[in-house]
């Protein structure tokens, strides 16, 4: 068995082989990641909205113990993640880690916002240091408007224009 | 066998809390790894983890220090509630894994486990024990049970 603990590790070896391969086969592995997270998420964010978004990455951030900022208010949804355990445990390791390990996060949440209608700004900020602020707005306009404030935007596979 | 090595601090020692649906994202990976590219790219994948990933423990094993995989073996069994046991002899280890949470975690979130859901589990193994002078055998005992065996190469 590989850990729990220990499948980011796992992950960040199969980003780089799927990398080496072209970015289509990066970007199918992120939407078929994104499918599977479907079935956690899908009904509660089409049901609750935003609400039911921050209900699942509040569950997210205590059982994969994030160091997370989360703020709801009517418009949006805040995640600022102070310290990633992902990104962590992906820069502590003995194998070399994907330089873009960052990507498949908005690689797999984009997708899955964009079929319940929000709009994700995902800024990276850095892709070297575990933190990142994503916002989930309602409206599209606001979410076009906060993306000129992003460091490092990340887009997604088919993201909607 | 030098019983004191348990003591010694593995490279990954991991605390807080378990977030056992990762196993489902492993059971989906290895299903889209194995359809796109197929298997033997697959175990590749799982010898660089074996390799690479944990190769402060295969570096102990080389040196002949084999607790230390039994100390892997029982701080993430642990973690993840499973029931098994490890049995240690001057020739060998051997964990018996009677019910991997791993496995029936993955069978309650999405029905059908991969057939090569166990393989992440015997490819690391073989590749943790390649190039050393020890061998790790997996036997499938059933569905969500195995035996770990490491012991010195005849």
């Amino acid at each position: 068995m590989i850990p729990s603990d220990h499948f980011t590790r796992f992950y960040n070896e199969v980003f780089k082989f799927l990398e080496d391969q072209g970015e289509e086969h990066l970007e199918a592995y992120w939407l078929e990641i994104s499918k599977n997270q479907e079935k956690h998420t899908l009904e509660l964010f089409k049901e609750k909205g935003l609400k039911g978004m921050y209900e699942y990455w509040d569950h997210i951030r205590i059982e994969e113990n994030c160091d997370m900022d989360l703020k709801l208010d009517d418009e949006k949804l805040e995640l600022r993640m102070n310290v990633c355990p992902s990104l962590s445990k992906v820069l502590d390791n003995d194998a070399e880690p994907m330089k873009r390990y960052c990507d498949h996060c908005a690689g797999w949440i984009g997708p899955l916002i964009d079929k319940v209608d929000h709009h994700l700004v995902y800024d990276v900020i850095d892709r070297n240091k575990p933190q990142c602020v994503v916002k989930i707005f309602k409206d599209k306009e606001k979410a076009i408007e906060e993306e000129k404030n992003a460091k490092l935007l990340m887009g997604w596979p088919k993201k909607k224009k | 066998m030098n019983k004191n090595n348990l003591d010694q601090k593995l490279r990954y020692n991991d605390g807080g809390n378990v977030h056992m649906d990762f196993h489902g994202a492993t059971n989906t990976t290895i299903k889209f790894i194995i359809d796109k590219y197929g298997i033997d790219t697959m175990n590749d994948i799982f010898k660089k983890v074996g390799n690479n990933v944990y190769k402060n423990i295969k570096d102990h094993i080389k040196k002949g220090n084999i607790e230390m995989l039994a100390k892997h073996w029982q701080h993430f069994f642990d973690r993840e509630n499973a029931d098994y046991n490890i049995s240690i002899n001057d020739e060998e280890i051997i964990l018996t894994v009677n019910r991997c949470t791993a496995y029936e975690h993955v069978r309650k979130l999405v029905g059908n486990v991969s057939p090569n859901f166990c393989d992440q589990t015997i490819k690391t193994n073989e590749a943790l024990a390649e190039d050393t002078p020890y061998e790790i055998k997996t036997e499938i005992l059933g569905e969500a049970a195995c035996r770990q065996t490491i012991r010195k190469r005849a």
